[in-house]
């Protein structure tokens, strides 16, 4: 299901904070792109330097070992409130 | 009245007041009015109550009334089940059956018995879930909540989720554990609730529907939330892309909460999909129904839900390689010309041409000298083997040999021929002699002799029957005698 929030957030434009799922699918397009055509080689020069940049970005996704996980509650007012979740207690 | 009599103290011990009181002082009741009013006070204190208990001793009359005792541990109940009432299951009702009954509390007059006439019927047990599972999820069905065309896709990469679930279950842990290996990247908020017994049902539908407010809250929030949640600066919104409602394996009574209309219902009115699993492979629940995606364990969920970035891993790492190879592969191919050329040039070389021919000498030099000596060895060989067997046929003592056999089998054969001989000699004597032991001579040797007619040949046995002048011959042990037969 599309997610209209995550790709035309105020901060997709700039690289650093790129959702994971469009700097993937750039990237699948730019390898695909230089594996079929014949590009001429300034352009495929090109193709890569950007392809590297948007592999990057996945991988410094993918690296985000911490799990984040917090805990949704309600208050007596009906105010929704974010808490840490303890991860111990559940980890074993 | 009597009492007051009674309660006073000066009176004289020999003073026993009224001993026949009059008519008028007693309240006497009939036996029926007795009961009007114990059955007036009892349908008006207890009046309809919901009891539970054990069916026993149940008794269907031909009348379609049931009558049966409900029983515990401590107390029974008469009760009646009138065949008018409309009550589901009547025909599941047996001894031994747990039931919750609702009805009123009366007294049967004619018996002075109290007793529960019954108006509604619960089976408990596991039977019983197993039909309110099949007719909530017929009713649920009825209604379309589990149309396939009404489950929503899950969107490929969820950044954030949903997790309806007991925050110390078994569940949680493999979910997270999964995710850690997969995805660790991907957010989780907790919404968390009890998910069995008494009222679990109620607080796992509250939690969805607490996440649902959460997302619809959150997209006019982002900004404050994201202020004072430094983790999270990263992210743009704080939408959920999808709800795992989720816990793990245990009995029927333990994974009832996701068989309850509540829970089908907060799934199914949930504005961001659901993904529902519910105990083992095996297990299927309502929500499981009701949910854009059944699961068949909290594991198996989270990998559906991590699947694609997991699988985008391997891509993302080997992407680089790739590239590097394929512009290796395009500069080397605009090299191509100039080294197919020189690689042309190099094996057309006469020097290379001779280089083969002579090898190619080599090796016919070698194998003709390989095949000389390999002849001569081969020759010896076979002048060997035929000496050999010249030497095993010599003709002379081939001869001796057949003249030995010959000798031997003239031998055989004459001694053969002696010993038929001999043989055949001896039973011939045998026979004569039996011959002679038969014949007429061994009789007239004893004195008897033969006497026949001279003329006719024919032996004489009869003395009347000859006559005189008759021509007789006898013959004796030797010679014969004539004779004429006296007138």
């Amino acid at each position: 299901m599309p997610n209209p929030a995550k790709t035309t957030g105020p901060n997709s434009p700039a690289r650093p904070n790129i959702a994971f799922e469009e700097a993937l699918t750039k990237l699948e397009g730019v390898v695909e792109s230089m594996e079929s055509g014949d590009l001429p080689l300034e352009s495929l020069i090109a193709k890569y330097e950007e392809g590297m940049a948007l592999a990057k970005a996945c991988q410094q996704k993918l690296a985000e070992a911490e799990l984040k996980i917090q805990q949704l509650e309600k208050a007596a007012g009906g105010e929704l409130k974010l808490k840490p979740f303890p991860l111990e207690t559940a980890e074993d | 009245m009597l009492s007051d009599s009674m309660s006073k103290p000066t009176k004289s011990q020999w003073d026993f007041g009224e001993l026949f009181p009059t008519e008028q002082t007693r309240h006497v009741l009939s036996v029926s009015e007795l009961t009007t009013q114990i059955k007036r006070s009892l349908e008006k204190q207890v009046g309809t109550i919901w009891v539970s208990g054990e069916i026993t001793n149940l008794r269907a009359q031909s009348s379609g009334h049931i009558y049966f005792t409900l029983k515990d541990a401590g107390a029974q109940l008469s009760c009646v089940l009138f065949s008018r009432e409309k009550v589901s299951h009547r025909e599941l009702l047996a001894d031994g059956q747990k039931v919750l009954l609702q009805g009123d509390v009366t007294v049967y007059e004619a018996r002075g018995q109290y007793q529960l006439i019954v108006r509604a019927v619960e089976l408990q047990g596991v039977g019983v879930l197993q039909i309110a599972f099949e007719k909530l999820k017929a009713k649920l069905a009825a209604e379309g909540l589990f149309a396939p065309e009404r489950k929503r896709a899950l969107p490929k990469f969820p950044q954030r989720i949903g997790l309806v679930t007991s925050p110390t279950g078994a569940a949680i842990r493999d979910v997270l554990h999964v995710v850690q290996r997969r995805n660790p990247g991907l957010e989780i908020i907790l919404a968390p609730c009890r998910v069995q017994g008494e009222g679990a049902a109620e607080e796992i539908a509250e939690a969805i529907g607490r996440l649902n407010e959460f997302n619809s809250r959150s997209s006019r929030r982002e900004s404050a939330q994201i202020k004072n949640q430094s983790r999270l600066t990263s992210a743009a919104t704080m939408n959920l892309d999808l709800i795992l409602v989720t816990r793990g394996g245990g009995s029927l009574e333990d994974l009832w909460a996701f068989n309850e209309e509540v829970v089908a219902r907060a799934i199914f009115e949930s504005a961001i999909p659901v993904v529902s699993a519910v105990g083992h492979e095996i297990d299927f629940t309502i929500s499981d129904f009701v949910a854009d995606m059944r699961a068949a364990t909290p594991s198996a969920a989270a990998e559906i839900i991590t699947e694609n970035v997991f699988a985008s891993r391997e891509f993302v790492s080997e992407a680089p390689a790739l590239m590097r190879l394929r512009v290796r592969q395009q500069l080397e191919r605009a090299g191509e010309g100039h080294e197919a050329a020189a690689h042309r040039l190099m094996l057309a070389h006469p020097r290379r041409k001779l280089d083969e021919w002579l090898q190619r000498l080599d090796d016919l030099q070698s194998s003709l000298a390989r095949c000389g000596r390999q002849c001569v060895r081969d020759g010896k060989l076979a002048v060997q083997n035929l000496a050999g067997r010249l030497w095993r046929t010599r003709p002379a003592q081939l001869l001796r040999q057949r003249g030995e056999s010959l000798a031997q089998t003239r031998r055989q054969l004459v001694e053969r021929m002696r010993q038929q001989l001999r043989e055949r000699r001896h039973e011939f004597q045998e026979l004569q002699s039996r011959l002679r032991l038969l014949g007429p001579e061994q009789v007239l040797a004893r004195g008897y002799s033969i006497t026949t007619d001279a003329a006719t040949g024919k032996v004489l046995r009869d003395a009347a029957k000859v006559k005189a002048g008759q021509r007789l011959k006898t013959r004796l042990k030797s010679g014969e005698v004539r004779s004429v037969v006296e007138g």
